[in-house]
């Protein structure tokens, strides 16, 4: 819906002079979109916006449009806008304030808008008018409102929004229902595309001048620099720096991979024996190798199966080094306190799942020997295979 | 062990004299304050009387006999905070507690009754200080600056709310807060300029002293195999530290602090009301303050002091005078949703997925087993939304729209899965509501 907005007296105004330039591109120079520079441009565009004005007799006529929602009759015409004339200022901040007509009043100018977005959009402009309107004839020639038009809501804020965008209106679209007659040279004339290009436009102040041609010359120029610059990292100093670069960032990495494989190796070997299953009497639990290796060697049943397993000592949880309790019976995490029974099941604290298991077997001399390298997950029921305890 | 407790002894009157000694002093410059600055003479009477009682507690203090509290009140408070009931009624205190504040502020920012709660505070401290488990948790060199900032969050949280509650009440008379009425504007020069040289002087003198004072709080060597016990987190991350305890780590490690990150970001984006902009208010802006304050004072810093006081070796509970002993034994058997619905309500056993299930048969499995825990999950995140949409939350909905809905009611049910989550551990033992280990996802 169209937001109702209190407009003050300085948008008005500055609406009003909108307008002025706008009705000015309209007759005057067809080939000149309501580009922001002219949207800027003051009532020094008067001139020519009358000189066009007398081109659409009615449009006046179409103050009478635009009446407040509730009725379609009700004529908010503005005698001060006499046919062929440009209404004053003043009546437009009249017809602003009454905030329903201010539309109409702007109309000359709109006009311009209407034409702009009949030639960009030929198509939805006109489509609305005839389903919603029965008199499109009438609307058209005289340019008087539709009634669909009539029972939406309009306000002033978003009759000069349209205007200013130069486009058509949001829900309650002007340029839809009133395809000025101009609209159909507009079409002829003009392309449809967007860039504003510099026509020839005599009545144009000063600084409306200014902008344009410099926003063209900006384009124009960062055109320019855009292909030279891709000559230039083609084949330049650019190019060759940024592939010396690319280069020795490679380089860089491949030498820091290089570091995950030392020539030697402090830490202890993977694979180590820890001395006979004598050692570890039932219901044990052997530090020893925590210390060197992490490794509990635990000699308890699980199953209902008494055997010797080598247990991990890194928390499943986030990985500190859970303790051995002996009071307790349990393997206790001093990080968040996840505790283990004595085979590695976890069963207070966070730990999502048990301990691992690392391989163990026994070694031809009768030694135990546990495997670092490989690891058993009781969660993915790998605590069956024989490799990872030895029975006793 | 005697001779400890007469060293022991000795060292805490070294630290209660000037402590005292210090309290006394403050209230001789709260007397003046409050009597001919804030023209109240009874408070300022009271603050003589206070600091005269703070002078004689100093002379018992240097004398090596320092008050403190009875030891019954003190078996009390180990009992009430002790274990997985005490971090309930940690919790639920703190909570009325912050509750009660919020609804008696008007009376709380009154300045005579503030400093009244502060000396309260800090006397309370002083007693406590007689305890020797208490006593090394505050005077750890890890800790001070957590017990400092615990009073500095209470007086910059009291500053603001004073600031918000003569706001609304002149809101209330229809004029306009305090912080429009002089020009924001200050010059640079000399006004902020000194004003921040005075702040580098303290600051630096705060941490020369703070340096020299208290040692570094290092450990010994790191070892792969051993860990510190207890292993705390830094002060600021011990939230995130308690969190780890009740979520998986992919959870409570990544997800729910990005969830943390990205809801502050969106604060500005889920926020619709135009008030409270640039000044100090709570009424007009009610929603947003309690859930700021619930979120940081609640979810946030009451988290760190129970890390800070409460949590001892093994990561268990610990009343905050209770002795750190490593081989306290408390029951934690953790039970997942899926154990209780299949073996305690069904009778039946839980159904796991064997090395020799395909892959379909592993899926049905799973979701047959967690089935429970998935629904009840997509109840409190995909259904609580558009009940609380229609009923609590209605006015927010229809301003908000429905994508801003979502994504607030979504936030502030993540924060709320925090607590419920922590209370349903302590109370039921519940691990967790979904669990499948087989893909690393727990919830
Ligand atoms: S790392 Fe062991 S409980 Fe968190």
């Amino acid at each position: 819906m169209a937001e109702k907005k209190k407009l003050s007296v300085a948008e008005i105004l500055a609406a009003a002079r909108k307008a002025d330039s706008g009705g000015n591109e309209g007759g005057g120079a067809p080939s000149e979109k309501a580009a922001p520079p002219a949207e800027e441009s003051s009532p020094a565009a008067a001139p020519a916006q009358s000189a066009s004005a007398p081109s659409e007799p009615p449009a006046p006529a179409t103050a009478a449009k635009s009446p407040p929602p509730k009725s379609i009759e009700k004529p908010a015409a503005k005698p001060a806008a006499a046919p062929g004339d440009r209404p004053s200022v003043k009546d437009m901040l009249a017809m602003a304030r009454a905030g329903k007509s201010a539309a109409p009043t702007v109309k000359p100018a709109a006009e311009a808008a209407a034409e702009e977005s009949a030639a960009e959009k030929a198509k939805p402009a006109p489509k609305p008018a005839p389903k919603s309107a029965p008199g499109v004839q009438a609307a058209k020639a005289a340019k008087s409102e539709s009634p669909a038009e009539a029972a939406a809501p309009r306000s002033t804020a978003s009759i000069l929004e349209a205007v200013r965008a130069g486009k058509r209106l949001g829900p309650i679209s002007k340029s839809e229902l009133a395809p000025a007659p101009a609209a159909v040279e507009a079409e002829v004339v003009k392309p449809a595309k967007m860039k504003p290009a510099a026509g020839p436009m005599p009545a144009k102040p000063d600084y409306a001048k200014k902008t344009s041609p410099a926003v063209k010359d900006e384009a124009i120029e960062s055109r320019r620099t855009a292909v030279g610059f891709l000559g230039f990292a083609v084949g330049s100093f650019l190019a060759a720096g940024f592939s010396a670069m690319t280069a020795t960032f490679g380089l860089w990495t491949l030498g820091f991979a290089r570091f995950m494989f030392p020539n030697i190796l402090t830490e202890p070997p993977n694979r180590f024996k820890v001395g006979f299953p004598a050692d570890i009497p039932p219901g044990t639990v052997n530090e020893k190798f925590k210390t060197q290796s992490g490794v509990w060697l635990v000699n308890a049943e699980y199953n209902g199966k008494p055997q010797i397993i080598a247990l991990s000592a890194i928390c499943t949880h986030l990985g500190c080094t859970p303790n051995w309790l002996e009071a307790e019976q349990k393997f206790k995490c001093p990080c968040h306190g996840s505790g283990f029974y004595k085979e590695g099941i976890n069963f207070e604290g966070p730990a999502p799942r048990p301990l691992e298991r690392f391989a163990i077997r026994l070694a031809d001399d009768g030694q135990l020997e546990v495997d670092k390298s490989r690891t058993f997950q009781e969660e993915k029921g790998e605590w069956s295979n024989p490799d990872c305890f030895v029975p006793v | 062990m005697h001779v400890d407790h007469v060293l022991f002894m000795q060292q805490v009157s070294a630290f209660l004299g000037p402590y005292y000694l210090t309290l006394a002093l403050l209230n001789a410059i709260a007397a003046a304050v409050l009597t001919y600055q804030l023209k109240n003479a009874r408070a300022g009477l009271i603050s003589v009387g206070v600091s005269f009682f703070f002078v004689i507690l100093s002379a018992f203090a240097w004398n090596g006999l320092p008050p403190g509290l009875p030891q019954s009140v003190r078996d009390m408070a180990n009992v009430a905070l002790t274990g997985n009931r005490g971090a309930v009624i940690y919790t639920l205190g703190t909570t009325a507690l912050l509750i009660a504040l919020f609804f008696t502020r008007k009376y709380w920012v009154r300045p005579a009754v503030a400093w009244g709660a502060l000396n309260a505070a800090l006397l309370l401290m002083g007693l406590s200080m007689i305890s020797p488990a208490f006593f090394n948790i505050v005077s750890k060199a890890d800790n001070v600056p957590i017990v400092s900032l615990v009073f500095l969050l209470g007086f910059f949280t009291w500053l603001a709310t004073s600031k918000a509650v003569a706001n609304d009440e002149r809101a209330k008379q229809g004029l306009p807060p305090l912080e429009k009425l002089d020009d924001e504007k200050i010059l640079v020069w000399p006004d902020l300029v000194y004003t921040e040289l005075i702040c580098m002087v303290v600051v630096t003198v705060v941490l020369l002293v703070w340096a020299i004072g208290l040692k570094a709080p290092l450990e010994f060597c790191a070892e792969r195999a051993k860990t510190p016990n207890p292993s705390k987190a830094p002060w600021y991350f011990l939230g995130l530290q308690e969190m780890l305890v009740y979520y998986d780590p992919w959870m409570a490690g990544v997800v729910l602090p990005s969830l943390v990150l990205f809801g502050l970001m969106a604060i500005p984006y889920i926020d619709f009301n135009k008030k409270g902009c640039g000044y100090y208010t709570i009424a007009q802006r009610k929603f947003a303050y309690c859930m700021f304050q619930i979120g940081f004072l609640e979810l946030w810093v009451t988290l760190i002091v129970l890390g800070t006081f409460l949590r001892g070796p093994n990561w268990n509970f610990f009343g905050p005078f209770e002795d750190w002993d490593t081989h306290k034994v408390l029951a934690l058997n953790n039970v997942n949703l899926s154990d209780y619905f299949w073996i305690d309500v069904l009778g039946a056993s839980v159904p796991r997925v064997t090395s020799d299930m395909t892959g379909g048969d592993a899926v049905i499995t799973v979701l047959k087993r967690e089935g429970l825990g998935i629904v009840l999950l997509l109840i409190y995140f995909i259904g609580l939304p558009p009940v609380l949409a229609s009923t609590v939350f209605r006015k927010m909905f229809v301003r908000m729209g429905f994508i801003r809905y979502m994504v607030m009611c979504n936030l502030l049910l993540f924060m709320t899965a925090l607590p419920l989550k922590m209370v349903l551990r302590w109370t039921v033992n519940l691990k967790y509501i979904i669990y499948i280990p087989e893909i690393f996802l727990n919830f």
